[in-house]
């Protein structure tokens, strides 16, 4: 007996929901959860996590299925409206398929260097450059000086 | 083979047990320090990769039922209104703490005298302040000396920087009227006998890859090293042996190859944190103790307190860059510290400024509390957040209790089969109430700041970083487990070292004052050798 793929493995289906959960930005300037190939590394954590991953797994499957139902060709051919309202409606029996795959997808999406140069940030890990901080105001410096137990 | 007997043997290679073994060396015994976890490796923190916050919620968690690293025991958490944290290493929890160093304020070893609770610890501030001070010169210590809040003390180095985020808060706490003063940071705020200053890499929670941070693996344990004490990494003590005549003689524990091994030693010395502590002990069950060991008042792991938090957050107009810097490490307020009863609580709770999430962690927190939608509203209501918040979380004091435990579960173990433990604990009404209180005191002093918004958690329940009072200190034998010197009242060669021996909790973090007590605790047996053992 063959065992069934993963939803969680199909690609096509995964990337057309995860730009549903995170879509472009409306200037274009943060790109789409799925356009990233994000979800093999997302249906991994998924697939690792004992409590999480059934839950998502049995929502995303619940997703796909009601998509289908609608489209022949499922979620990745419908337009994102439609496709939300099919994720939303969803959502509601399922309620642990949006917080079990953000906490997969949100650390996957904002690490991405497009991503990060998107929201401000440099593209590059903390460490070894560091950042500049503020140093601290010299008025409330004075006013501490002021104050001090001798 | 078997092992060769040594003078001392310390079981735990964290704050305390590094600054115990340290000191301890200076008497010219043989030191032996056994810990379950390895070295680790600056190249290896989280903070070197783009993924530092995937990698920070998962195998550098703070919490060892999510890790679940070999080093890792499970504790079952599932009766604890707040789940405990730690980390299994050389340096234990403080690679991954934030190195916020406030001391016990004089008045935290007198609670009963003052306010008639809890019980008055049998030394004081005044006893333990030299122990403070090397403390602060070995570990580095970056801080504004004058703090009206504390008895006068010099930290090592000026303070670190307040940062946008910090000097807005602190603007808000003058408005008030408020104390606030720049918080002692084991932090670097310059090079410091071979340490590089912090350059505000952010997740000093996840290990700090520059080393500016203070963890024990590379500032007591180098130097404590150099004086021939030695370490074994990977070996997880399951129970302390005692002799015919019920002193310690050793330990049990398996190496690194799940061999069991024996380790006899003159003095065994535990600094295992307070659960780990209460969990060896209550482990070491003989005929002389049947109870466990040490345990004849039946308080081994009884009265446990952890710190309750709230965490309050303000939303600004303006751009804060709020994850830049170290990310505990900014100011403290001492405002509410003190008993005031027409609040409706005893005693009180400090603030501290800290600095914001990255955004990974942005989007979490905001999609747990509502406030960062999936679908086409995320990246604006993301953007509102990110880089545009500040915190500050409530430290309260928690009160002894007898019915907050850590027991042996009697059916989970770790991967030796030792049993684990099980923590039960109750947030009491004195704490709810304070924390209702700091939650709209934090509020106002946002506001103050600037925030155009404020919301809380009226109590984080990942904030079981400080664990106290599992072994607590007195000089009654029938109430207390170790004595004024941190010596068993039961086992005359036998030790505690950690933040068990607490009698009250504060409002403070404790690693300061846990590490200043086993200064103390070493120090008092280097003077008292050759009568340590005498009944008393």
């Amino acid at each position: 007996m063959t065992e069934t793929p993963s939803v969680l493995n199909d690609h096509d289906f995964m990337k057309a929901l995860l730009n549903l959960v995170i879509p472009p930005s409306e200037s274009g300037e943060l790109p789409g959860a799925g356009a990233l190939d994000l979800e093999a590394s997302v249906a991994a954590g998924l697939q690792a996590d004992p409590l999480l991953g059934p839950m998502v797994e049995a929502g995303a499957l619940a997703v796909r299925e009601a998509a289908l139902s609608q489209d022949p060709d499922g979620l990745p051919a419908m337009a994102p409206q439609d496709g939300t309202t099919v994720l939303e409606a969803q959502v509601a029996s399922h309620p642990f398929l949006i917080m079990g795959l953000l906490r997969y997808l949100y650390p996957a999406y904002y690490q991405q260097p497009q991503v990060l140069e998107g929201i401000g940030e440099p593209p590059r890990p903390p460490f070894p450059e560091g950042f500049e901080v503020e140093p601290t105001d010299p008025k409330l410096l004075e006013i501490l000086q002021a104050r001090r137990k001798a | 083979m078997p092992n060769e007997p040594v003078g001392v043997l310390v079981i735990g290679a964290g704050a305390s047990g590094a600054a115990f073994a340290w000191s301890i060396a200076d008497t010219g015994m043989s030191v032996l320090c056994l810990d379950q976890g390895p070295w680790m490796k600056q190249q290896d923190y989280p903070s070197n990769g783009l993924d530092w916050e995937e990698r920070g919620i998962g195998e550098f968690s703070t919490s060892p039922n999510v890790r679940g690293l070999p080093a890792d025991y499970p504790v079952n958490e599932q009766q604890s209104e707040i789940s405990p944290l730690m980390f299994n290493a050389v340096g234990g929890s403080t690679i991954l703490w934030a190195a916020h160093f406030p001391r016990l304020t004089p008045r935290d070893f007198r609670t009963k005298s003052d306010d008639g609770v809890g019980e008055d610890w049998p030394i004081d501030y005044e006893t333990l302040e030299p122990f403070f001070a090397i403390n602060d010169r070995i570990m580095g210590v970056s801080g504004l000396a004058g703090d009206p809040a504390y008895p006068y003390h010099e930290p090592t180095l000026p303070p670190l920087p307040l940062g946008k985020t910090g000097n807005a808060l602190a603007s808000g706490f003058e408005k008030l009227g408020w104390h606030w003063w720049p918080s002692d940071s084991a932090i670097l705020s310059q090079e410091y006998e071979g340490r590089e200053a912090c350059i505000n890499l952010g997740p000093c929670l996840t290990g700090c890859a520059q080393g500016a941070k203070a963890s024990t693996d590379i500032t007591y344990w180098p130097a404590a090293q150099r004086k021939g004490v030695e370490m074994r990494t990977g070996c997880r003590v399951r129970e302390i042996t005692v002799d015919a005549g019920g002193m310690a003689d050793g330990v049990l524990y398996y190496d690194p190859d799940g061999q069991l091994q024996e380790q006899k030693a003159e003095i065994v010395v535990l600094a295992c944190n307070g659960i780990g502590t209460p969990r060896l002990l209550l482990n070491s069950k003989s005929s002389q103790h049947p109870n466990g060991l040490a345990n004849s008042s039946g308080l081994v792991g009884k009265n446990l307190m952890f710190h309750p938090y709230a965490v309050i957050t303000g939303i600004f107009d303006e751009t804060l860059h709020g994850r830049r810097g170290p990310v505990g490490c900014s100011l403290w307020s001492h405002e509410f510290y003190r008993t005031d009863r027409s609040r409706g609580f005893v005693r009180g709770y400090s603030f501290e400024a800290v600095r914001s999430l990255g955004p990974a962690m942005t989007a979490l927190s905001g999609m747990v509390q509502g406030m960062v939608p999936w679908g086409k509203d995320h990246h604006q209501a993301f953007a509102r957040l990110y880089n545009h918040s500040a915190s500050m979380t409530a430290i309260t004091e928690d009160l002894a209790d007898e019915s907050n435990t850590v027991t042996l579960d009697p059916e989970l173990t770790d991967s030796h089969g030792i049993p684990a433990p099980k923590v039960t604990y109750h947030l009491s009404d004195n704490s709810r109430k304070m924390l209702a209180h700091a939650v709209e005191r934090g509020k106002e002093a946002l506001t103050a700041a600037g925030a155009v918004e404020t919301f809380a958690q009226p109590l984080l329940r990942e904030a079981g970083w400080h664990l106290l009072g599992t072994a607590r200190m007195g000089r009654d034998p029938s109430t207390s487990v170790v004595n004024e010197r941190g010596q068993a009242h039961d086992v005359k060669n036998l030790f505690i070292v950690d933040g068990s021996v607490f009698v009250t909790a504060g409002g403070v973090n404790p690693t300061s004052t846990i590490q200043a007590i086993a200064l103390y605790v070493a120090d008092n047996i280097k003077k008292n050798i050759e009568t340590l053992f005498d009944p008393a």
